[in-house]
């Protein structure tokens, strides 16, 4: 399945905005997982992934489409 | 959440002293008001590792970022008496002296505008999807973390 993945900060230096198959990959654990292999970058750093505008705090669905955005620590203000 | 109505918090570039002075001014008709309480946010010129920072670029992912505010908002707005709530976070870049944020908070009395200002500040940065990537004077840059 295709989702499209956006990133933010430092993280938009490595892991530029994109449509990828994520295969068999159904849910953001093991998207982490997989985003991980594809961006060893993404292992050094702590960030967080909004689904489809919103933030994900535990373990969700992933379906076809979906926009994921993947972000590091906020420092705005 | 019912009449929910997101306001947007971004400004373009660098917030105006003047539009602050403005924005003051416009409180004076409200006159159950009796207590201001303003938090500016101004780039400061870090040095690290011998480099000066020049600038702060900020971007932000605005979708989430606006829906988070709001979220917010509201939490203050019940926990608090508050008459107003205003709140300015600037995106692009924003050189070292210049204001990057403005939040204004009123009230009847001093104590609910200070906390809800306070507050405001601290959720705000922990909170919002936002990054500032500093620039230092030979152009090279690292990204800010908030303390």
């Amino acid at each position: 399945m295709e989702i499209e993945i956006i990133s933010f900060g430092k993280i938009a230096e490595f892991v530029s905005n994109q449509k990828i198959d994520i295969a068999e990959t159904t849910d953001t654990d093991n998207l982490k997982i997989h985003l991980e292999t594809l961006f060893p970058e993404l292992k050094a750093i702590k960030y967080k992934f909004a689904l489809n505008n919103q933030l994900v705090q535990a373990n969700s669905a992933i379906e076809q489409n979906d926009i994921l955005a993947i972000m590091p620590p906020f420092s705005g203000g | 959440m019912s009449d929910k109505k997101i306001k947007n918090i971004f400004v373009q570039g660098k917030i105006e002293p003047a539009f602050i002075a403005d924005s003051i001014a416009k409180h004076s008709s409200k006159t159950g008001i009796g207590g201001h309480s303003i938090f500016m946010g101004q780039v400061r010129k870090d040095e690290i590792g011998g480099k000066k920072v020049a600038a702060i670029e900020y971007t932000t992912y605005e979708p989430l970022a606006l829906e988070k505010m709001h979220e917010i908002r509201e939490a203050i707005f019940e926990k608090y008496p508050l008459s107003c709530m205003h709140v300015y976070h600037s995106l692009g870049t924003i050189e070292a002296g210049e204001i990057c944020l403005f939040v204004f908070t009123s009230s009847a009395h001093r104590k609910p505008a200070i906390d809800a200002c306070s507050e405001m500040v601290e959720r705000l940065k922990a909170e919002l999807p936002v990054w500032g990537k500093e620039i230092f004077e030979d152009t090279t840059h690292q990204w800010k973390e908030n303390i």
